[in-house]
């Protein structure tokens, strides 16, 4: 079963032009798409397919596809979210820098499902080789006219722009990556209205994972039924996890979605280094709840990692083992966090910053009794409070460090003063 | 239509109503920082939150919209507990300088803290250290301490003024208002700024540590420096009884009126309201005759100021009376005026003298800078400019209301026409030399000190009331008219009737029916 689907020409020399691509048989789905498909052919197997989002949310790309009116007079857009900045995640800039053409493929077919004519790739600033890599790429495409005006001949237009973030982590959240590409300032929108109706330049958007979208040419080949089967049932395809932390063999591994946490870091990570204990396990990217090391017998996908208490969220795995004290852990979470909130709602900006303030103070030894209490009790106010996920995002991994490592914090704090 | 319940009140509202708007309705405050009635809601200070039936998280009130047979709670153990966690929030990292604030008293933040918040710091660690006094305008300085970024100041100059003067910049606790560069905040409505702030980060240098709000009485009024009309708060401080000349007014502020000013008032009228109440200001009757010795008084001035009106009456020379009017009296002692002079004396010149035209900014501010000349043209005046040569031609009495002569003309041109006037009367509310040329100067109030009302220029008849008690010789215009008329035993009947502005109302309502005001 173990067959790779998104990353299986990874390694090729050259893949990310457009002749390496073809010759691996890209573009087929788009060209069997766009002339033998109807639009909503497209969506309906996408639909079928199960395909959820592989950012984070984990929302179901048929479904956000269909909740774009049919008929409006407005153009609509669609905006490829490749600001990966979720701490400890990976995976899209793989895509990205191995396989450029895979996701323009995708962007191809989602536009010609929803009908959209106007896309953008939405990438983060750090990821500036990448970034000059897609531009090229699609410059190939536009070439051989698989982007631009009546692409291979099915009398569908689509236009593809780069747009390149600044570093901020909260353009990664959907709204305010609408924000920061039509060149405001990055912050959150209020919801609803959601980008479905009202999105970029208040038309009718939909914005998609990088992953998600590299899924679509083989969902469209291979039929929804091999794709559903590939992975769960309410959860179709492979995901790319991207592992790190004190493993052996820190990567990607592209596994069917449902593989077990613990095969993942034992057999595909090979495991920790000798003589040490797993202590702890991020699952889905720094903001999701921490999983102790007993708590790692789960299947890896969307409704098991939330039935286990955490979330499947841009599947990167942080692995901490026991030489790592677990406060080291919740610094740099807590600094993360206070250092990336925007600044626009209350809890958010000042909530992330106390925590931090108290953690910082806790790190430099001049913790108090009741500084844990503090933390459960200021995470619980910032989260479901805010503006935009961010905060729930702030508040989770505090939360579930603080609750689940509640001894061994407060043991740091007794002996000093 | 939809019903709804809010804290177990039937509510109905029309569709598309925010919750919030609702709660209003149905008498349910909800606390906010962020929301403003003037701008969409923006969401960011998490205070309005409520409950729903059926809804897993809180939800804003501010921009969710009511759905038939929700059940929305207001005052919910959860509610209380997410508004006590803001508050909590943004007391962690405030100075908590009220002593030394400026909006200590009318503050939101200390209001909400009374109503939700009530509870002990827990907050350990250090505060951030901001900036506590930034220029960010001509008369406006921003605390940015104090600042709750509610942004209602960034939204009202991108909204509002379309100025853009104000942005956010840096993000997370380093999120902060400023200026773009040194570009100043530079509007004719950034007073409404102070207002709009709901706590102490950005006040009014004409304000900043000059009194505290609990020693204002706040009245109602109409701004007179324009033909708009806006509706004002005026605050004054009464005084402190053993400390002479601490009565004055400190401030005027919007009072909303959504045909009229809407939320804001410009800054030509803030300001000038209140310099022109207080500066320059006529306290004392004075009479120009040097060698007299008499002590001046209300009666012996009308005593002597009737005789002059009565001889030329008997001798049947009222046309050789002269009297210049302004646009700045109200309807009730314009149409006194109308009354006493054009139908029972028929006198021979009436003229207007009003400021000068200034420029209307497209906004509030008209060009026409005198609060009334509608309703004095619809009490039967023709607003004829005066005219220098005829002002002074065989006049025997000259009778002034206002010293806007003095701005059309200059005071050698104006001595030199008034030479040859036996006797002239100035009725003013200010000095600014005109008194000088002139025997008798009579105090007048100002819109502080007076009650009746003005026309504005879309034809609303708008009434305020006295909000600060004349001091010295001061008295109203209607109140001078109605002591002359019986002074002059003009038609007791009717001057008798006249004991007050409304009564004068009356009568003007039942005489010109365009100020029949329809119930």
């Amino acid at each position: 079963m173990n067959e790779k689907v998104l990353t299986q020409n990874f390694g090729l020399d050259h893949l990310f032009r457009i002749e390496v691509y073809l010759e691996q048989g890209g573009y087929r789905a788009a060209k069997k798409a766009l002339t033998e498909w109807k639009p909503e052919q497209v969506l309906e197997e996408v639909k079928k397919a199960s395909l959820r989002g592989r950012g984070g949310a984990g929302f179901s790309a048929g479904l956000k596809w269909g909740f774009v009116p049919k008929k409006t007079d407005k153009p609509k857009y669609l905006c490829v979210n490749a600001d990966e900045g979720e701490p400890g995640t990976f995976k899209d800039r793989y895509i990205l820098s191995h396989d450029p053409h895979l996701l323009i493929e995708g962007i191809v077919i989602a536009s010609y499902a929803v009908g959209i004519h106007d896309a953008y790739v939405y990438i983060r600033g750090e990821y500036e080789v990448i970034a000059l890599r897609l531009e090229q790429a699609i410059a190939e495409a536009y070439g051989q006219g698989y982007l631009g005006k009546n692409i291979l001949g099915s009398g569908f237009d689509l236009d593809l722009y780069v747009h390149r973030g600044a570093g901020a982590y909260i353009c990664g959240e959907e709204t305010a990556l609408l924000e920061s590409l039509e060149g405001k300032r990055g912050n959150p929108r209020l919801k609803p209205p959601f980008p479905a109706s009202v999105g970029l330049f208040q038309n009718p958007t939909v914005i998609n994972n990088v992953e998600t979208l590299a899924n679509v040419p083989f969902i469209i080949l291979n039929g929804a039924a091999w794709f559903l089967a590939k992975g769960q049932p309410n959860d179709g395809g492979t995901r790319i996890f991207g592992v790190s932390g004190a493993v052996n063999k820190p990567g990607i591994y592209e596994l069917p979605v449902g593989t077990s946490l613990r095969e993942i870091i034992f057999t595909h990570a090979g495991g920790l280094k000798p003589g040490r204990k797993l202590k702890a396990v991020i699952p889905g990217g720094m903001s999701s709840p921490i999983l102790k090391a007993e708590e790692i017998d789960i299947k890896m996908d969307v409704d098991s990692v939330a039935a286990a208490g955490s979330m499947m969220g841009s599947a990167a795995i942080i692995v901490i083992d026991d030489r790592t004290p677990i406060l080291e852990v919740l610094k740099k979470v807590a600094k993360f966090y206070a250092h990336e909130s925007c600044g626009q709602c209350t809890p958010c900006r000042l909530g992330t910053n106390w925590i931090f303030k108290i953690v910082k103070r806790m790190a430099e030894g001049k913790g108090e009794q009741g500084d844990v209490d503090s933390l459960l009790r200021l995470a619980a106010n910032i989260k479901g409070r805010t503006l935009c996920p961010m905060g729930d995002a702030a508040a989770m991994p505090v939360f579930s460090i603080a609750k689940k490592f509640k001894e061994e914090l407060e043991a740091s704090l007794k002996g000093k003063t | 239509m939809v019903k709804l319940q809010i804290d177990g009140k039937p509510v109905e509202v029309i569709e598309g109503t925010t919750i919030f708007k609702a709660a209003e309705q149905a008498g349910v405050p909800i606390p906010h920082f962020c929301f403003h009635p003037a701008f969409a809601p923006e969401g960011s200070c998490r205070l309005c939150l409520v409950e729903i039936d059926g809804f897993p998280k809180l939800e804003l009130s501010c921009s969710t919209v009511v759905r038939a047979g929700m059940k929305v709670s207001t005052q919910s153990p959860s509610v209380r507990e997410a508004r006590r966690s803001v508050l909590e929030f943004l007391l962690a990292e405030h100075p908590l300088d009220c002593p030394i604030c400026d909006k200590a008293g009318e503050c939101k933040l200390q209001d909400y803290y009374q109503d939700y918040g009530l509870t002990e710091s827990l907050f350990r660690e250090f505060k951030e250290k901001r900036d506590k006094k930034v220029k960010i305008g001509g008369k406006l300085i921003l605390d940015r301490e104090r600042c709750i970024l509610c942004r209602r100041c960034v939204r009202f100059l991108s909204e509002i003024t379309k100025t853009h003067e104000l942005g956010v910049f840096e993000r997370g606790i380093r999120t902060e208002i400023s200026t773009y560069e040194e570009e100043l905040v530079d509007n004719n409505y950034s007073g409404n700024l102070v207002d709009l702030c709901p706590v102490g980060a950005i006040t009014d240098v004409e304000f900043r540590f000059k009194t505290r709000p609990w020693f204002l009485v706040r009245g109602e009024s109409i701004c007179p420096l324009c033909g708009r009309g806006c509706n004002i708060y005026i605050d004054y401080h009464p005084g402190f009884p053993r400390v002479p000349g601490t009565a004055k007014v400190y401030r005027i502020r919007p009072r909303t009126n959504e045909s009229v000013n809407g939320h804001w008032i410009c800054d030509f009228g803030r300001y000038g309201f209140v310099s022109r109440q207080q500066m320059n200001r006529c306290h004392k009757l004075i009479w120009n005759k040097a060698d007299e010795k008499t002590e001046l008084s209300w009666e012996k001035v009308l005593i002597l100021f009737g005789e002059r009106i009565q001889s030329l009456r008997e001798s049947q020379r009222t046309d050789k009376i002269a009297l210049v009017l302004t646009s700045w009296l109200t309807n009730e002692e314009l149409y006194l005026a109308k009354k006493i002079f054009k139908d029972d004396l028929n006198a021979g010149k009436i003229f207007f003298a009003d400021p000068r035209a200034g420029e209307g900014d497209g906004f509030l501010l008209r060009a026409e800078r005198s609060p009334n000349s509608r309703g004095a043209q619809e009490i039967g005046f023709e607003l004829k400019p005066a005219r220098i040569e005829t002002l002074s031609q065989g006049s025997e009495i000259l009778i002034i209301f206002g010293g806007y002569l003095a701005e059309v003309f200059s005071l050698s041109e104006l001595r030199k026409a008034f030479e040859n006037i036996p006797a002239k009367v100035l009725v003013t509310s200010h000095l600014n030399g005109l008194e000088s040329l002139v025997d008798f100067v009579l105090p007048s109030a100002f819109t502080t000190e007076k009650s009746g009302s003005w026309t504005n220029a879309d034809s609303r008849i708008q009434r305020f009331t006295a909000v600060a008690p004349a001091c010295g010789d001061i008295r109203s215009e209607a109140r001078i008219l109605t002591d002359l008329a019986r002074e002059l035993k003009l038609n007791d009947a009717f001057y008798g009737r006249l004991t007050d502005t409304a009564a004068i109302f009356k009568e003007l309502e039942n005489d010109i029916p365009f100020f029949r005001t329809e119930t």
